[in-house]
């Protein structure tokens, strides 16, 4: 009894002590761009292998969280690697 | 005379026979066509993301180097002919190679404090995810005790 009374307890608390504090409006900013780096090298697999998805697809802006300008140069990169066959075009 | 990063996806039977023999041999094909090489080296030996001439496995080399823009076409053109070459891939840059290559370590210095930062951030939610755990378990009992009382 008591046992799953705790259980169900310690759920809803856990939610509550994640939620952020609000820091007022940010600027949009994606990964990229916290990270202060200026391109994106289409040799960098497990970066690329981040924004694509399991099927290989490439993430849409509102996935990867990119700016235009780096969902550009992702692109790009994301296409040389494919040809390299360092990323699939079809994933399994 | 315009600076270029290429690489040449090469048959991995072939490199593991005679690893100088085909490094130089793509390296002198660079330099038939007037090619002024900075750096050449091995890149990597992996497993390919698909079948490629029927290899699934590949080794990579990568070049820097110094071409005249007219000369890209017949060494791209030499490397289909080139039965170890199973394909290549060959970049214009924005920049020169010294610039570029500069670049190169600074990216993949913030790419590595980045994966780096993330893997404790990880590990530093898993542990206090463990913690509340343990609050929780506390708590509740008391109010049992109370409740019963």
């Amino acid at each position: 009894m008591e046992r799953e009374r705790e259980s169900s307890g310690g759920g809803n608390r856990g939610k509550g002590a994640a939620r952020k504090k609000f820091k007022g409006f940010q600027p949009r900013r994606g990964r990229f761009e916290r990270l202060g780096v200026e391109f994106l090298d289409w040799k960098d697999v497990p970066t690329l292998q981040r924004l694509c998805t399991g099927q290989g697809k490439i993430l849409g802006r509102k996935r990867s969280g990119n700016t235009a300008y780096f969902q550009r140069l992702a692109g790009a990169a994301i296409k040389r690697a494919r040809f390299m066959a360092l990323l699939p075009y079809v994933g399994t | 005379m315009y600076p270029y990063e290429g690489m040449f996806l090469v048959d991995p039977v072939a490199h593991a026979a005679d690893p100088e023999g085909v490094e130089k041999s793509v390296r002198s094909l660079l330099e038939k066509h007037g090619a002024k090489v900075h750096e050449f080296a091995r890149w990597d030996e992996r497993k390919l993301a698909y079948e490629v001439k029927g290899h699934k496995r590949g080794v990579y080399l990568l070049a820097h180097f110094e071409i005249a823009g007219g000369s890209i076409d017949p060494l791209s053109k030499e490397c289909h002919i080139t039965e170890v070459v199973l394909r290549q891939l060959l970049v214009r840059l924005d920049r020169d190679i010294p610039a570029h290559l500069e670049r190169l370590a600074k990216y993949y210095d913030k790419m590595r404090e980045d994966a780096e930062s993330r893997r404790a951030d990880r590990d530093r939610s898993s542990r206090r995810e463990r913690d509340e755990i343990g609050e929780d378990l506390e708590l509740p009992l008391d109010l049992d005790l109370e409740a019963s009382e």
